[in-house]
């Protein structure tokens, strides 16, 4: 029994990297070998012109570099916004009874069922009027903050300890002063989880950038890959090229914070309420 | 000086001024991508520059399934580029609904309407004509024959110059004699479709049988059933569940063509993938390996009918200041007066009749096939629902290919959305 | 006077809960309340994208015609086909790795990160690779072919309807299962290990302990798992949109989401697309109440 269950994982683990794998392998090929039959998994020599291709782009503008910066930029920013407001509101959430508290947090919750395809149009609309489109702020601007990070942030600050806070208080803090002293550094592991998370799913955003990002050097990488994988000079082998440069980042991330990607993933279950 | 005569004073200085300096006139210019087009347009707006200081050209490429959806929406902030350009089947409804400026005769350099209309090949400009004024000034007319590879045909025993199809039971027989496969794997295509383009290339098998999109006067869907459920029943009969010969879900044929990677032997393309050949694979390109042969026809067609043309047009935003538009036209005519530069580098057909009786053009490979197809074709099906139309016909070929419908089914579920289409009714 | 001083903490206390609230809400009135109910009120209206005529007000016209319409139940099809297929297999086989990993005494980790990769890459990338993977000269094809014994059988991924839609579902099925699975061990996790002890003791272990003790308790998780899964299932959007734009049939996988891009986008009829939008939103809410209602009927779950 216990053979049989290490040989599952194992299948499973080599049947879910696979793509992985492939995709890098495939990287370093010519195009006419990644579809040859049977596939080779290893490359017969480092094929680099892909990668080369891949940041030079089919118009020789060398504009991925640019997009991969922009990518950064916007998922940064958009961490750091996020994790401060929903920590703030977290925390208001948590620690401050309120009448029409539970309104206010099941108005929040709601939000996450909105499908974005409803609001884009109309957010399209406000970003026009304020006239942020192809800016940087226009790209950060509808993500400030989510309802599932205000979930996170409130769910941890519930356990946190209250005679602390009144300890403070007593002392003569200020509440604003007791968040940004007390809370905040004290809830690193909440606040890494969230910054992690929401830079992952912004590195990922392609239905607003495609609306907003109207040049090519205020596009972010998933549009890059879009228009290159649609033009006519891309071949398969120039396809994983510019898929694996846009994921050893995240990758890289991933492998050295892994603790923080797992744990979000379980902080969000067990104890409700 | 008391407060008033001194902010008059400002006001006299202030405006005078700024009117020396001249408000610079920025143009956005989206187009869609293609590498060889863009380095000689970039030098055209240098030159440009050079002779209008005061003006900036923001020159903005997006790809060409990408760009239809970023003009729209633009567009409906209100918010739209000064100049752009798409196929007409897209940009038609911009016309339609009075986003685009007609043709300012002198900034484009023509004396009048008339002047214009006869600097084309009469019917070019058809397509951009909405109630008596020209909304657009041809970048390309384009028309599609078949490219074939003559080493593919070599290699399978064939001699390109007397065995290549002159009909589509033809292209039947011919494929079957390239295509090589791994089981139910094709490996090597002899021919495939230009899958996504119903309109241009496939509703002409149709009307070569006899049938119809539309009836003549716009009002009712689909004309001729049983040409329409031969053609059915034939692109049932090429794909997966029949004979196997392609399939939308392979890469596009002409994608593939230029590496002569031994994986495709014919595609349906334009006077511009010539160009292409030469950029992407010039060792190709001079071995003239490849030759260009017309649209073929069914056996026993009704018309000869070769595939439709379509074309792009420059068009101008009508919510943009005056002096923008101006300028904007200035622009379009400045580039537009290259056209053999735009055939030679580009190896798009800019249809003015200078053009067509230049030797440049002459002597350019094969120009004579496209031309004559040309001639005899028509321009593609338009309106302000082409788009959805195009995309009902490709559900309807694909679920005869791919999804086993009877044609029959397909045919009836066809007919009722795009009725639905025409009664305005969606 | 103690109580009037009490009355002034809490009246203080919930003045900074609404200062601390405020900015979040500020934002999603803006960003969220705002536009869904401009698609509310748009979706009452007959309006193109691109005329500059005023809209004309129809009323609920827009949604009797997608009642009645056969492309629109088409696409409630394809979307409830995709989200059942793919987070039933979703919960049962996480917790089933999830049992598994737990009962490892090493690489715990290792397979956590294994499983976890997918859904770290964006999903623009795991299209790309899939699309490379299910053409028919690809891995998906050789895989199979091995597998099943067959030789050069190409099973259509992304040609037949039903092969395109389980190529969908595998490719979110793919991205999700780690990130499930890991939920799944925390819950594990935190029943205490005295109650297997105890059941043991009993004389209840392996199958019957899994059974007894860890699937009922570990209902709080199920549920949450199960909603999580169900709402991102029912938000799809890229994979189909890229597997179309690609040469992939559109029917089978027209699910709502792409089909509210689509008429916007293509069909530039925006007025249609907000009625199927709030059409969807009140889908999600609704399965949402369900699965609370659900999970509060069978009680409440207590270690002792």
């Amino acid at each position: 029994m216990d053979v049989i269950i290490w040989a599952l994982l194992i299948a499973t683990a080599l049947l879910i990297l696979s793509p992985i794998v492939f995709m890098f392998t495939a990287s370093l090929m010519p195009a006419r070998d990644i579809v040859k039959m049977p596939y080779r998994w290893i490359p017969e020599e480092l094929y680099l012109d892909n990668y080369a291709q891949a940041i030079r782009g089919n118009d020789g503008s060398y504009i991925y570099p640019r997009n991969i910066l922009n990518s950064f930029i916007v998922a940064g920013l958009v961490s750091v916004t996020t994790v401060l407001l929903s920590a703030l509101t977290g925390y208001g959430l948590a620690k401050f009874p309120f009448k029409g508290r539970n309104l206010v947090f099941l108005l929040i919750m709601a939000t996450m069922m909105i499908p974005f395809e409803a609001i884009m149009i109309p957010l399209y609309l406000v970003a026009t009027s304020l006239n942020i489109q192809n800016t940087y702020i226009g790209l950060i601007l509808p993500f400030l903050t989510n309802a599932f990070g205000i979930f996170l942030m409130r769910q941890y600050l519930i356990t946190f300890p209250d005679e602390i806070l009144d300890a403070a208080r007593i002392d003569g803090s200020g509440e604003l002063s007791i968040f940004w002293r007390i809370i905040l550094p004290n809830s690193a592991p909440a606040v890494a989880t969230l910054a992690i998370l929401t830079f992952r799913s912004q590195w990922d955003n392609l239905l607003w950038p495609l609306l907003i990002s109207q040049s090519e050097e205020m596009k972010t990488i998933p549009l890059y890959i879009v228009k290159f994988a649609m033009e006519k000079h891309t071949n398969e082998g120039a396809m994983m090229a510019a898929a694996s440069i846009a994921s050893i980042p995240i990758l890289i991330l991933f492998i050295t914070l892994s603790k923080y990607f797992v744990s979000g993933a379980s902080l969000y279950s067990s104890r409700k309420g | 000086m008391n407060r008033r005569s001194f902010f008059v004073m400002f006001l006299c200085l202030v405006i005078p001024i700024s009117l020396l300096v001249g408000k610079t006139i920025e143009l956005q210019f989206w187009t869609h991508e293609d590498p060889n087009r863009t380095v000689i347009e970039n030098r055209y707006i240098e030159e440009f520059q050079k002779m209008y200081p005061d003006v900036v050209i923001k020159r903005v490429t997006q790809s060409s399934t990408k760009i239809q959806e970023l003009v729209l929406t633009a567009f409906a902030a209100n918010q739209g580029p000064d100049i752009f350009n798409m196929s007409i089947e897209d940009e038609y409804a911009y016309i339609v609904n009075q986003r685009v400026a007609s043709v300012n005769y002198e900034a484009a350099g023509y004396e009048n309407k008339e002047a214009l209309i006869n600097a084309y090949l009469p019917g070019t400009l058809d397509p951009v004509v909405f109630e008596g004024e020209i909304y657009g000034l041809p970048l390309e007319i384009t028309n599609w024959c078949i490219l074939l590879n003559k080493k593919v045909f070599k290699d399978a025993g064939l001699d390109p110059e007397k065995d290549y199809p002159k009909t589509w039971e033809e292209m039947v027989e011919v494929s079957e004699k390239l295509t090589i496969r791994e089981g139910q794997i094709i490996t090597r295509r002899g021919f495939d479709f230009r899958y996504p383009y119903y309109l241009v290339a496939f509703i002409p098998m149709v009307e070569q049988l006899g049938g119809k999109l539309i009836s003549d006067d716009g009002k009712t869907a689909i004309v001729n059933d049983e040409a329409w459920l031969k053609f059915l029943d034939f692109m049932a009969a090429w794909g997966p569940n029949g004979l196997n010969l392609g399939s939308p879900t392979y890469k596009n044929a002409r994608s593939l063509f230029n590496m002569d990677n031994n994986d495709i032997g014919m595609c349906t393309t334009g006077l511009y993938q010539l160009a292409r050949i030469k950029a992407d694979n010039p060792a190709f390109y001079d071995s003239r390996e490849w030759m260009v042969v017309p649209f073929p026809q069914f056996e026993n067609a009704v018309n000869y009918v070769p595939a439709h043309y379509y074309g792009h047009y420059y068009m101008v935003n009508v919510q943009k200041p005056k002096e923008n538009q101006e300028m904007a036209w200035k622009f379009i005519a400045f580039m537009l007066s290259h056209p053999e530069e735009y055939l030679d580098k580009v190896a798009i057909i800019q249809p003015t009749n200078e053009l067509l009786e230049s030797d440049t053009f002459k002597n350019y490979p094969y120009s004579d096939v496209f031309i004559s197809d040309l001639e005899k074709s028509t321009v593609v099906y338009f309106s302000e629902y082409s788009a959805k139309i195009q995309s009902l016909v490709k559900e309807a070929v694909e679920s005869v290919m791919l999804s086993n419908a009877s044609s029959r089914d397909a045919l009836n579920a066809l007919r009722r959305k795009v009725q639905e289409v025409l009664d305005d009714q969606y | 006077m103690r109580r009037i001083l009490k009355k002034g903490i809490e009246h203080k206390k919930a003045r900074w809960g609404w200062f601390f609230v405020l900015p979040s809400m500020a934002f999603f009135a803006v960003f969220s309340f705002y536009p869904i109910v401009n698609a509310l009120y748009t979706s009452l209206f007959r309006k193109r994208l691109l005329s500059l005529r005023p809209p004309t007000f129809i009323g609920l016209e827009n949604y009797e015609y997608l009642l009645k319409s056969p492309d629109f139940w088409n696409s409630i099809k394809a979307t409830f086909i995709f989200t059942l297929g793919t987070f039933i297999p979703i919960l049962v086989f996480s917790l089933l790795l999830a049992a598994f990993i737990m009962s490892r005494k090493r690489f715990q980790k290792f397979f956590q990160m294994a499983f976890y990769s997918p859904a770290v890459l964006s999903s623009v990338v795991a299209a790309a690779i899939w699309l490379l993977i299910l053409d028919p000269r690809g891995l998906a094809n050789m895989g199979a072919n091995f597998l099943l014994g067959t030789k050069g059988v190409d099973y259509k991924w992304l040609a037949s309807a039903n092969m395109v839609r389980f190529s969908t579902i595998l490719v979110y099925f793919w991205k999700y299962i780690g990130y499930f699975t890991i939920i799944y061990i925390t819950g594990l996790a935190s029943i205490p290990q005295s109650l297997h002890e105890a059941a043991k003791i009993d004389g209840a272990n392996g199958w019957k302990d899994f059974w007894h003790i860890t699937i009922p308790l570990l209902k709080p998780t199920t549920v949450l798992v199960s909603i999580m899964s169900m709402l991102q299932c029912l938000k799809t959007f890229s994979t189909q949109y890229l597997f179309t734009q690609s040469g992939a049939p559109l029917e089978p996988i027209n699910v709502i989401t792409l089909n509210i891009y689509n008429t916007a986008i293509r069909d530039h009829n925006i007025g249609r697309a907000s009625a199927m939008s709030i059409i969807l939103f009140i889908i999600m809410l609704f399965f949402t109440w369900l699965q609370f209602k659900a999970s509060r009927s069978g009680g409440e779950v207590d270690y002792m």
